[in-house]
């Protein structure tokens, strides 16, 4: 839905870290989707069908259905993806504005305009997802249970650790180490709202490759890293633990001593974005959300815009950004022999 | 009194197992070995003597300890009631539900595919009750502790353990084998499964076991690891202080007696601590999820089976991946099992190299043979390699088919199975711990796909 980095800096004015450090904890991920009301600007055309949409129309009701024709050849297609079209037309965004961050440094034809004014936006995948409900907030099936999965799943428990801190509103030189975190989140009494001030122990044995470094720099509150080479977030949505990774990956975060929320940037691997997602969610879930994996698979090799295969040329990745918050934690960090043995 | 002997043979070879003895050799990856050591001791996991009708007795096993089977060693199922995603399959208690009819279409019971298609390969689909022969009971059979006799619809009579119908399965041919269905957790969506059924575990109140990969894990009737202590001795605990902060000793009641593999260690005056095989129990206060392995990475510390699963096969290796540890090949690739259930009411298996193989040759290759070995290849077993034990055995398979191949088969594959059904790796895994095919399938692949074989997972419940 976009989060805001208007009031950056609030409540951090006079704060110092203790040991020039602060760490963060990841609480919300969500593709960041622009919407307008009733989605006429960006979507006129409507939401795309989904599964069952889909085989009403291939296989209409009153005719003799074998599973071998039937299912087997829309689960076939599914998990054996080619990038053919498959019959059905497929809605992308047709509006001006998304959220997202210029990636290439570029403004060109296909790039998008921030809410805020700010051109060459590169976000392709919200071009491909923006007309999909189940990924449009507040009750597509994506936007809210992959979002439920950061918070309550270990597998996910992101976090970065900011060092070299001397002011929350401005310094031109901080490290962010991105670690896996081992615990649960720090609730109130409810177990519903995270809280900040929990501690987190570092999961240095899976999630040892995981763990990076990165330079950035505090700006009027807000946190922008320079971009990692890739970045891979443990993305377990149902149970099944798989991850994204996100190439030229960067933070723009609004800093508070309690939390922060803006943005990750980068170019999402597109078969690796599309594994996370079927794997984690059978045709039924997806059928909920009217997601094709089908049709989706297809518009994101046709909208993947960086990383081109060397033998095929074909685009392997597409720009893509999420809305992330994230509430602060105390790091319990491993020597750092361990941490520099990780990088 | 042939079953008294066998458990008292049990309790003398009973040693103290922990996962330690299988992975300590130094070698993150070496697991055959370890697991041949550990398996060597050959313990057995005791249980309590139940009173059974005539020609049905225990049979210990190498995944799921001891289980009920008939006098020659055919383990004895049930097929619990299971709502679906639409509906419901399995049996309600009291009402056998598997008979020799061979149906034709699906049920719908899983979204979003609605009912009425035709299954497949008609012509040679065999009925429920030629995959699952039922039990059947004498007119004037009388009822037993839990066993008790219900009515087929064609007249006959049939066991009945806690009033679920009992049957056996084709699949299993040796005493002791457990090919048609297993105790562990397999998944919400995963089709209503027919699950082998035992004599309760010779535990104290409070304590549980579970069957894992690993092996029967002991456990506290909540789910939590239990865990032994290497600088404790059968009579004391040398756990004490800040120790036993993190470390909780299981404390037994005032009257609780030494029975078997239990005994009981004074912590102090008037508390006593549950050991296990002259082992002090604890629970790890860290631990965040039933059955974990995580105290087990603490130096000194160990879970605690009450058996080992067999060893893997020479060679095997097990891999860290970021979601936890996987079975994986000599060159580190994951390990993988197909599971498949059907859509018809029955919920047959079609996962096994003995059942319609159109399901899996859809999903590693929409139809076509060759494209499934290319992406989905076999775990080949070296020339000459035999079955290890019933858990892991050589199969031969025919590649153009995925059945068994016939006798003396020129182009036939030898192959690893595990626990009868073959194993694969996937082409998408390139590097030791890459799990890309984890799930790969309809309902995360759990009906008619991939899964890894997980020997450890900390954050999700993968089947470890």
């Amino acid at each position: 839905m976009g989060l805001s980095l208007a009031t950056a800096g609030a409540g951090a004015a006079d704060f110092v870290p203790k040991d020039g450090k602060i760490g963060y904890a990841m609480t919300d991920l969500y593709w960041a989707i622009y919407q307008t009301p009733d989605a006429k600007q960006e979507c006129p055309k409507g939401f795309n069908d989904g599964p069952r949409e889909q085989f009403d129309k291939l296989f209409p009701a009153g005719k003799k259905r074998t599973v071998a024709d039937t299912q087997l050849l829309l689960e076939t297609k599914t998990w054996l993806t080619s990038p053919e079209p498959d019959g059905f037309v497929f809605k992308e965004i047709v509006g001006p504005t998304s959220y997202g961050l210029n990636l290439d440094g570029k403004v060109d034809a296909n790039d998008f305009t921030s809410p805020t004014g700010e051109k060459g936006i590169d976000n392709q995948l919200y071009r491909a997802l923006g007309c999909v409900i189940g990924f449009r907030g507040p009750d597509g099936v994506e936007y809210i249970f992959e979002n439920k999965a950061i918070s309550q799943s270990r597998y996910n428990r992101t976090m970065i650790e900011i060092t070299g801190v001397d002011s929350l509103v401005n310094d031109d030189d901080v490290k962010v180490t991105i670690y896996r975190g081992l615990d649960r989140l720090l609730t109130d009494a409810t177990g519903n709202k995270v809280m900040p001030g929990g501690s987190q122990r570092v999961d240095d044995r899976w999630g040892k490759k995981l763990i990076q470094t990165i330079p950035g720099r505090i700006k009027d509150g807000v946190l922008t890293t320079q971009p990692a080479k890739q970045m891979i977030i443990p993305w377990m949505n149902l149970g099944v633990p798989t991850f994204q990774l996100i190439r030229d990956m960067r933070f723009q975060l609004k800093l508070t001593p309690t939390g922060a929320e803006g943005l990750i940037a980068g170019y999402a691997d597109v078969d690796i974005w599309y594994k996370q997602l079927i794997r984690n969610d059978s045709t039924h879930h997806l059928s909920n959300g009217q997601i094709s994996g089908i049709s989706l698979y297809k518009a994101l090799r046709r909208l993947a815009d960086a990383y081109p295969d060397s033998q095929t040329g074909a685009n392997t990745a597409i720009s893509s950004a999420l809305d992330v918050k994230m509430v602060q934690v105390y790091i319990n960090a491993p020597p750092s022999n361990t941490i520099t043995a990780a990088r | 009194m042939r079953r008294a002997m066998t458990a008292r043979k049990l309790q003398m070879a009973g040693g103290v197992l922990t996962v330690a003895m299988l992975l300590a050799s130094g070698s993150s990856s070496a697991s055959g070995d370890m697991a041949a050591k550990a398996g060597s001791a050959g313990a057995r996991e005791i249980y309590v003597h139940v009173p059974t009708p005539e020609g049905i007795r225990v049979q210990s096993t190498e995944l799921e300890g001891p289980v009920f089977a008939t006098a020659d060693g055919h383990t004895l199922y049930v097929w619990p009631f299971k709502r679906m995603r639409v509906g419901y399959s399995g049996e309600q208690k009291g009402k056998p539900a598997c008979y020799d009819e061979v149906l034709k279409t699906t049920a719908g019971l899983m979204s979003p595919y609605p009912a009425g298609a035709e299954l497949p390969e008609l012509d040679t689909r065999p009925s429920c009750a030629k995959l699952w022969p039922p039990v059947l009971a004498k007119a004037d059979d009388k009822l037993v502790g839990k066993w008790t006799v219900v009515d087929r619809k064609d007249g006959t009579k049939q066991w009945a353990y806690d009033e679920q119908p009992v049957y056996t399965s084709i699949l299993d041919k040796q005493p002791g084998d457990v090919y048609g269905g297993f105790s562990r957790r397999s998944g919400g969506d995963s089709p209503a499964g027919r699950q082998p059924i035992g004599p309760p575990s010779k535990v104290p109140p409070g304590f549980d076991v579970k069957t894992t990969t690993l092996g029967r894990l002991l456990t506290t009737k909540k789910n939590y690891s239990v865990y032994s202590y290497d600088k404790d001795t059968p009579e004391k605990s040398n756990c004490v202080g800040e120790c036993a902060q993190v470390w909780t000793p299981l404390i037994a009641p005032e009257t609780a007696q030494p029975q078997g593999d239990w005994s009981l260690v004074v912590r102090s005056a008037g508390v006593k601590q549950w050991a296990y095989r002259k082992k002090p129990l604890y629970t790890y206060t860290l631990d965040q999820r039933p059955s974990s392995l995580e105290g087990s990475d603490v130096p000194g510390w160990h879970n605690v089976y009450t058996q080992f699963a067999p060893s893997f096969p020479k060679g095997f290796t097990l891999q860290d991946s970021i979601a936890g540890q996987v079975l994986a090949d000599a060159k580190g690739k994951t390990i993988y099992q197909y599971n498949c259930g059907d859509d018809s009411q029955d919920q047959l298996s079609c996962e096994t190299p003995d059942d319609t193989q159109v399901y899996r040759l859809a999903m590693c290759g929409a139809g076509d043979p060759v494209r499934c070995q290319k992406n989905w290849p076999y775990v080949l077993a070296d020339k000459g390699t035999t079955s290890i034990s019933r858990t892991w055995t050589v199969m031969s398979i025919d590649p153009k088919t995925g059945h068994r191949a016939t006798a003396g088969q020129t182009d036939a594959l030898s192959v690893w199975a595990y626990r009868d059904r073959p194993v694969y790796t996937y082409a998408e895994d390139k590097a030791p711990g890459d799990v890309y095919g984890d799930a790969t399938g309809e309902w995360r692949g759990g009906r008619n796909g991939l899964k890894a074989i997980w020997v450890r997972d900390d954050f999700f419940g993968g089947g470890q």
